[in-house]
């Protein structure tokens, strides 16, 4: 609080030495500067003359006054523009001098938006990337973090096959584990200056897809990307993983536009799993089951994926009408999608609709803006196990049985070893969500009267959110009657609403003691989450009459509810220092505290510096002509995680349920358990050092930038085992570890070719970006800890899992047994390599497998599993080319990832002939053909494959006319036109974890479409 | 305008310093109660007595699943009967599990690693139920129920009784702690939370429980149906029995007369042999006369994925039929090794729930369920043939403790120089035989009553059970080559295998989590 009144008292007095000046006979000299080409105003610009100074308003005017009188030089100076300079001869009247600048390099000043303010790109210190609108990525996109996949350096998107599907996105590789309790390795999204779903760590609420679908994609202005501390460090405890930043457009100081977009588009699966056919089948089952087994073959040729696969079509519309009348600037939008899945069950619908108001008061002393978009999804779901059914179900059954209680064949009998007819599941199942979403904020700037430069802003933001989810499995199902659920029906209806308050100020103005401009912020923010999560679950249904409609008397029911709240108070300030374009400083310090932290951790401290130093501004670099800007950048920083459960400081008494009660004599006594809590915990703390190098040439076709990180992440929260007795029970959640990620990130752009003078012609734009990161687990804590926690659970067994945390490895690593091979280059079944594990005191050099002390100990078990490779791309490469010809367009992305490994689960789950000896035998995958295992090696390294790929995202070939004068573009688009990959299951791709299982298949997706202005 | 203009800044000026004081960052948890306010509803007592017993019985707080109790582990496999079982049983001539999860295949064969994730999920199941029973009993201080000042006298008699059947409860967990790992620490509701446990040895901790024990008899509540599935003073008194019997191993010093003495106060207690030996086992078993002490499964009330549900489904499988047992599907899983199956006579009723349709005697591979005799003891029908109320998960309750076992513990201990009369342990033995073969066609001769025998016996008598591991290592045949059976040592005919697997091993991650402890020697 105190410190609060610090930094006010410190920017007022700094304003208020301004008056101080001689009394002699002076003259005022004002204008209006703006850019050559495009004859827009510039704001920003720093005007001198005489020792004076001032910094033109957003209208591009300024006023200095007190000049004395006679010869002078009036010197308006950006950066991005050539510096002007203009003589004048200062009488006692008021000059009027107006300036044109002419670009110098480009994009150097482009407006960058940045945490709690923007910036010229030039200016900028930290690694910020800025993708607008025009360089998005084309065709069918639902979800908006795919605008950017390819686009930025240093970020991956992991998308999900499914339209709409969840997204993650890693900024510089992860930086926290993911596991239980522990915290999020997302970064902070922030929309129009408001952070949205802080709340439980989460992006926000859905009913089970992509919760940021609810913006629509074509609202969007831009996406930048804070991949640096320094950068982000100014959202404190929330930037450890990145801040990515959208802003949404708004209206444009001209006539009302109506705009239109529509698209309509058509997918189709391109890979499935590789299972056997029909005759394989047969002959897989008549050589290994028994008697039994085989007298249930079918004559059937079923392709069960056939079945449950489908041409998806989708359609989206976009409407938006933009104006402006003096003081007000509007944009209203309307969107409708619909989009199918190419496995049958799957929509996704949206409507959604955006309201965005610029309005100027009191001589445009203060700026208001409000935002609000609302939108609702309707998501239809494949039922779960259709996709894993149609790979077991045996192709040698037919589909339909007209004998049985549903119309579909299943198995003989009724045993929980026979798979689930997946069509069955697919039309008498439902799954569907609803998504309610509304977000919206206030922003008013005030430009305080009585000192020059000094604003002050306030922000009131709301993310309210509410999200259904119903799921009905009749009990005449196979596989309800076969587990004994004999029909489920589950619901729920979650709702969040967080508000966030911010005000700061800010001060933007040159110095008048030492050289140079200072941009002064300072702020609070508050912002508090309530979120409530009931849901209700019958099993044992007695009727299937009602279907999803109605509650019927069931067997067992279980309600739930759970209520989330969450807090953060945060105190901001930051400094950015300008010598001439040349020497760039920022500094900033945020103070956060969050109810998440125990009592002795509530409030932490992230301060951050960089500098720049634009070296092609000095004198000594003026004989490289070539080069318009260079720019060497140094960053430092430390930032916070935060995005971990709730309360797990308080000793919590679980409440059991009424399965789970004790029997005392004839009654049934409701429990409550004691659970693990820390109140130790505090936040995972990241520093990140960063140096790089901007740059561009004076031809101005080509831009580039470089980029070295390195980042270590200490007190990395995640659920590990503790001790016997040093809690309530063997998992806790604590700060417990230490990780690293170094990489390195280049961008490059370039205008390859520039076509004719004055347009029209060939033109070549292409886009490059390389991303290289290493991570690496440092550290688990010794005392209380463990050297490694399994992770990585797959489909095979149960509670088996297949991946690491180990100190000297990258998270998530693969852990498998070293598979042994026979002379033919088959793998052997069971055969795995001994490691060295047992410790001697002398080197047991004659011993084979002997790595210095270390001999095998003869026995094959859990011991001799090893870290093998890890799911993260090591280099991340994306391309993007336009080219235009006079009307026409064309532009494609391609993707490559190298060294990304992909553990193959349908083939270690299902490629063992022991399938076929279940009650009913499962279908096998094609992998057995080369193995002939005759039981599961999920452990064997055989099925961790290097998933290196090349791809080609998208391509589009679009072609713009004018029809009454109004510009018109029709395009087409190919997105995933061809993968190129040497791994052998359904998509390289596998999430982030690369665990490929029963994965929604990857589609090939033709979208043709138009856009009108008017 | 201008007055607006300095309102305005004025008022933005407020309010930025009212909001900035507001630094206020306590949330408490709202839909869970916490241990400052879980207490002010009376009935946490009894909710938190019951919870430290279903730590037996279930694996989490949401059945059948979810909300587990002890991670690291799949939930269904971390439930303390099934892990207690397994440990007990698959190591041994009595049972072998066909499937491969991680872990599991070397518990057959007398394999395991320091690492094995079942040994380790039931070490930290034993400190789990130390931990519960510890916590119950700090809160539960005369000082804090007096600082409450909301539990009355009727209450504070309730809790008296509660605190006693905790410590019951902690000795039991602490009594399969050191049989199963020798040295481990002892913790109790004196210790700190979140300290590090010191040490502690295999026969301070035997003493300690025997102490505790002989402590709490007095206070446990009364035997009879209203205190079914609670702990009572013979219940105290059975596993005072094992303990005693087995001191030898836990500490070098024998106690065969407390043994004798033990079982006798059992015996002499209100509990009778149930006429029909199969219904111990069937899913109106909290009926039989026979059981002291069960851990209560029940289909609609007490669920979970281990426990009698995973004995009943998993030794179902092949040419068997579900619904006879009661069930919705088998998993294909337990079978007999061929030396259980053949310690068996031909008229011994026990035998009766076999199945040998499909099922070979031999156990030629481990993961085919046809190789092995199947034994449904465990079923999820009534005696009257009626299915329980669940078809996954059942009624079917598991005696830890019956008036069989102290018959039995009373033979041993006679024979081994406990005292008693050699005539009376004879009897015990006839009158299970007499009811294992429906008449006195097994009554055994004087001469046949030998500890052999009487290890044989228990093969049959408490078979699945959970107890073989217990008495192959207290008769010295565990491990080693004086008796060797199929599988043991991980080749089929069997082979002599290290002492050091009389232990299972301290966890491998609990070795480094808590840098006092040793690990077992051998490992």
């Amino acid at each position: 609080m105190r410190r609060f009144h610090y930094v006010m008292g410190a920017l007022l007095a700094l304003s208020w030495t301004a008056p101080l000046v001689a009394q002699q006979p002076t003259g005022t000299i004002r204008g209006r500067i703006t850019d050559n080409a495009t004859q827009q105003s510039i704001a920003g610009v720093t005007v001198t003359v005489a020792g004076r100074i001032a910094l033109t308003q957003p209208d591009g005017r300024y006023v200095i006054s007190a000049v004395p009188l006679g010869a002078a030089t009036v010197t308006a100076r950006i950066v991005g523009y050539a510096p002007a300079l203009q003589p004048v001869n200062v009488t006692g009247d008021t000059m009027v001098v107006d300036v044109a600048l002419t670009a110098q390099a480009i994009n150097l000043a482009e407006i960058v938006v940045t945490g709690y303010g923007e910036q010229r790109a030039g200016n900028i210190t930290g690694a910020v990337t800025q993708v607008n609108a025009d360089k998005f990525n084309p065709g069918r996109v639902i979800s908006p973090e795919m605008l950017i996949q390819s686009k930025v350096p240093g970020v991956q998107v992991v998308d999900n096959n499914e339209p709409g599907g969840g997204i993650a996105i890693r900024v510089r590789g992860p930086t926290s584990v993911d596991i239980g309790k522990g915290a999020k390795s997302d970064p902070l999204y922030v929309v129009d200056g408001v952070p949205v779903g802080i709340a439980d760590g989460q992006v926000g609420l859905s009913a089970g897809r992509n919760p940021l679908n609810f913006l629509n994609p074509n609202d969007i202005e831009s996406i930048t990307v804070l991949r640096d501390a320094s950068a982000s460090a100014i959202y404190g405890v929330n930037a450890a993983n990145g801040v990515v930043l959208i802003q949404t457009k708004r209206g444009g100081r001209q006539a009302p536009q109506f705009e239109y977009t529509g698209s309509t588009s058509a997918s189709r699966v391109t890979r499935l799993p590789s299972m056997l056919n029909a005759d394989q089948f047969r002959t897989a089952v008549m050589t290994y089951g028994t008697a039994s087994q085989i007298s249930q073959l079918g004559s059937a040729n079923t392709n069960w994926f056939n079945l449950i696969d489908q041409t998806a079509f989708g359609q989206d519309n976009n409407f938006a009408v933009s104006g402006s009348g003096e003081n007000t600037d509007w944009r209203l939008s309307a969107g409708y999608l619909k989009q199918d899945g190419i496995i049958r069950g799957t929509t996704t619908q949206r409507l959604s609709l955006g309201i965005n108001l610029d309005h100027r008061l009191f001589d445009d002393r203060l700026d208001v803006r409000a935002s609000v978009r609302g939108s609702r999804a309707d998501d239809e779901f494949t039922p779960g196990g259709v996709l894993s059914n149609a790979a077991q179900m045996g192709p040698t059954q037919p589909a339909f049985d007209s004998t049985s209680l549903t119309g579909y064949y299943d198995w003989p009998g009724n045993t929980l070893q026979s798979p689930d007819n997946p069509l069955a599941l697919l039309n008498l199942a439902t799954d569907k969500g609803r998504t309610y979403r509304s977000i919206g904020n206030l922003r008013a700037t005030y430009r305080i009267p009585f000192v020059q430069g000094l604003k002050a802003n306030l922000n009131l933001g709301y993310d309210v959110a509410e999200a259904t989810r119903q799921s009905f499995y009749p009990s005449v199902l196979h596989g309800q009657t076969k587990t004994g659920q004999d029909g489920s029906d589950y619901r729920s209806d979650f709702s969040q609403s967080n508000q966030t308050l911010e005000m700061f100020l800010n001060y933007l103005a040159p110095l008048r003691s030492i050289p140079g401009n200072i941009d002064l912020t300072a702020g609070y923010s508050f912002s508090q989450s309530h979120a409530e999560y009931p849901s209700y679950l019958a099993l044992g249904l007695t009727t299937d009459i009602l279907g999803p409609n109605g509650i019927t008397t069931a067997r067992t029911v279980q309600n739930f509810q759970s209520i989330q709240e969450n807090r953060i108070i945060s105190f901001f300030g930051r400094a950015n220092y300008n010598y001439q374009d040349r020497y760039l400083v920022s500094a900033s310090v945020r103070r956060d505290g969050s109810s998440r932290f125990g009592p002795v951790a509530e409030w932490g401290t992230f301060p951050a510096i960089s500098a720049g130093w634009r070296l092609s501004q000095e004198s000594f670099m003026q004989g490289f002509k070539s080069l318009s800007d260079l720019k060497l950048r140094l960053a430092y920083g430390k930032t916070g995680n935060q995005s971990f459960a709730n309360y797990v400081q308080y000793p919590q008494y679980e409440l059991g349920d009424a399965q789970t009660q004790a029997q005392f004599g004839n009654q049934f006594i409701t429990t409550v358990r004691p659970g693990a809590y820390n109140p130790y915990i505090h936040w995972e703390e990241t520093k990140a050092f960063d140096a790089g190098l901007d740059w561009a040439s004076s031809d101005q076709r080509i831009t580039g930038t470089i980029d070295y990180y390195s980042k270590s992440t200490d007190g990395l929260i995640f659920t590990v085992p503790v001790c016997a007795g040093c809690g309530l029970t063997n998992f806790n959640t604590q700060n417990i570890g230490k990780m690293r990620n170094r990489g390195i990130e280049l961008g490059l752009s370039a205008r390859l070719l520039q076509g004719r003078e004055g347009g029209g012609g060939l033109t070549w734009n292409a886009d490059f970006t390389a991303s290289d990161n290493k991570n690496t687990m440092l550290q688990i804590y010794a005392s209380p800890g463990v050297t490694r926690v399994l992770t990585g659970g797959i489909a095979g067994g149960v509670g088996t899992n297949i991946e690491v945390l180990q100190p000297g490895v990258p998270v998530n690593s693969f852990y498998v047994f070293e598979q042994r091979y026979d002379s033919a280059g088959k793998p052997i079944q069971g055969g795995y390599v001994d490691q060295p594990t047992v410790r001697d005191t002398v080197a047991c050099p004659a011993a084979p497998g002997c790595v210095g002390l270390y001999r095998p100990d003869g026995v094959i078990n859990q011991d001799d599993l090893r870290p093998f490779h890890d799911p993260s791309p090591k280099w991340i490469f994306g391309h993007t080319s336009l080219f235009t010809y006079n009307k026409l367009e064309l532009n494609f992305t391609l993707r490559a990832y190298i060294g990304n490994w992909v553990y193959n689960n349908v083939a270690s789950n299902l490629g063992t002939y022991s399938e076929v000896t279940r009650a009913s035998p499962y279908n096998l995958h094609s992998s057995v053909l080369q193995t002939g295992f005759t039981s599961p090696q999920y452990q064997s390294d055989y099925y961790v494959e290097d998933a290196s790929f090349l791809r080609m995202d998208n391509v589009t070939v679009a072609y713009t006319f004018n029809y009454r004068r109004q510009p018109i573009r029709v395009f087409g688009t190919v997105q995933n036109a061809f993968t190129i990959t040497g791994y052998s299951g359904v998509d390289p791709t596998a999430g982030i974890n690369g665990i490929d299982n029963n994965m929604y298949p990857r589609s090939r997706t033709f979208t043709g479409g138009l856009s009108v202005r008017f | 305008m201008n007055r607006i203009r300095t309102t305005l800044t004025g008022a933005a000026a407020l309010l930025a310093l009212a909001l900035a004081a507001c630094t206020d960052l306590t949330l408490e948890p709202k839909s869970t109660p916490t241990d400052a306010t879980a207490f002010k509803d009376p009935g946490a007592y009894q909710a938190l007595i019951a919870r430290v017993y279903t730590g037996l019985a279930v694996s989490g707080q949401q059945g059948a699943a979810g909300k587990p109790d002890i991670s690291g582990i799949d939930e269904g496999f971390s439930q303390y009967l099934r892990l207690y079982w397994e440990a007990e049983e698959l190591p041994t001539d009595e049972a072998v599990i066909g499937w491969g999860d991680v872990g599991l295949p070397e518990l057959n064969t007398q394999t395991w690693a320091v690492t094995n994730s079942f040994v380790g999920a039931m070490y930290y199941r034993v400190f789990f139920q130390v931990m519960m029973a510890n916590e119950f009993l700090r809160q539960t201080t005369d000082d804090k129920l007096d600082a409450r000042g909301n539990v009355n006298t009727a209450l504070r008699a309730q809790i008296k009784q509660y605190r006693a059947e905790a410590r019951f409860l902690r000795a039991l967990s602490y009594w399969h702690g050191i049989d199963l790992f020798g040295d481990i620490p002892l913790i109790t509701e004196a210790d700190v939370v979140g300290n590090v446990p010191q040490p502690s040895t295999r026969a301070a901790i035997y003493d300690f429980i025997v102490s505790e024990l002989n402590a709490i008899k007095p206070d446990l509540p009364p035997p009879g149906t209203a205190t079914y599935g609670r702990a009572t003073a013979p219940a105290a008194d059975m596993l005072l029995a094992h303990l005693y019997l087995n001191a030898s191993v836990y500490t070098g010093t024998t106690h065969y007369a407390e043994a004798l003495a033990a079982a006798q106060a059992v015996i002499a207690g209100p509990y009778s042999l149930n006429p029909v030996y199969k219904n111990n086992f069937l899913a109106d078993n909290n009926t039989s006369p026979e059981i002291i002490f069960a851990i209560p499964q029940d289909g609609l009330h007490t669920q979970t994925w281990g426990g009698v549900t995973f004995l009943v489904h998993a030794s179902c499988g092949g040419d068997m039929n579900n619904t006879t047992y009661g069930i919705d599907g088998c998993w294909w899983g337990l079978r007999l090794k061929p030396e259980a199956y053949n310690r068996y006579a031909a008229g011994d009723l026990r035998t009766s729930t076999f199945f040998t349709t499909n099922q070979s005697i031999a156990v030629t591979s481990i993961g085919d369920f046809h190789a092995g005799i199947a034994e449904p003891k465990y079923q999820n029908v009534t005696s009257t043939g009626a299915p329980g109320s669940h078809p996954t998960h059942v009624d079917t309750d598991f005696p830890l403790f019956r008036l069989a076992d102290a018959y039995l513990i009373y033979a041993e201990a006679q024979l081994r120089g406990g005292g008693g009369t050699r005539a009376q342990a004879l009897n015990y033995m006839n009158a299970l035989r007499v009811r294992a073969y429906g008449d006195s066609s097994g009554v055994i001769p004087d001469s046949a009553l030998t500890l052999q025998f009487i290890l044989d016996e228990r093969g049959r008598e408490l078979l699945w059970e959970a107890h073989r591991r217990t008495d192959l290592v207290r008769y010295g045949l565990y491990t080693g080559n004086a008796y060797v059976w199929a599988w043991k040592g991980g080749v089929q005919a069997g082979t002599g295998t290290d002492a050091k697997y009389n232990l299972y091993p301290i966890p491998a991650n609990e070795l480094i989590a808590n840098p006092n402890l040793r690990q077992n020697p051998g490992y």
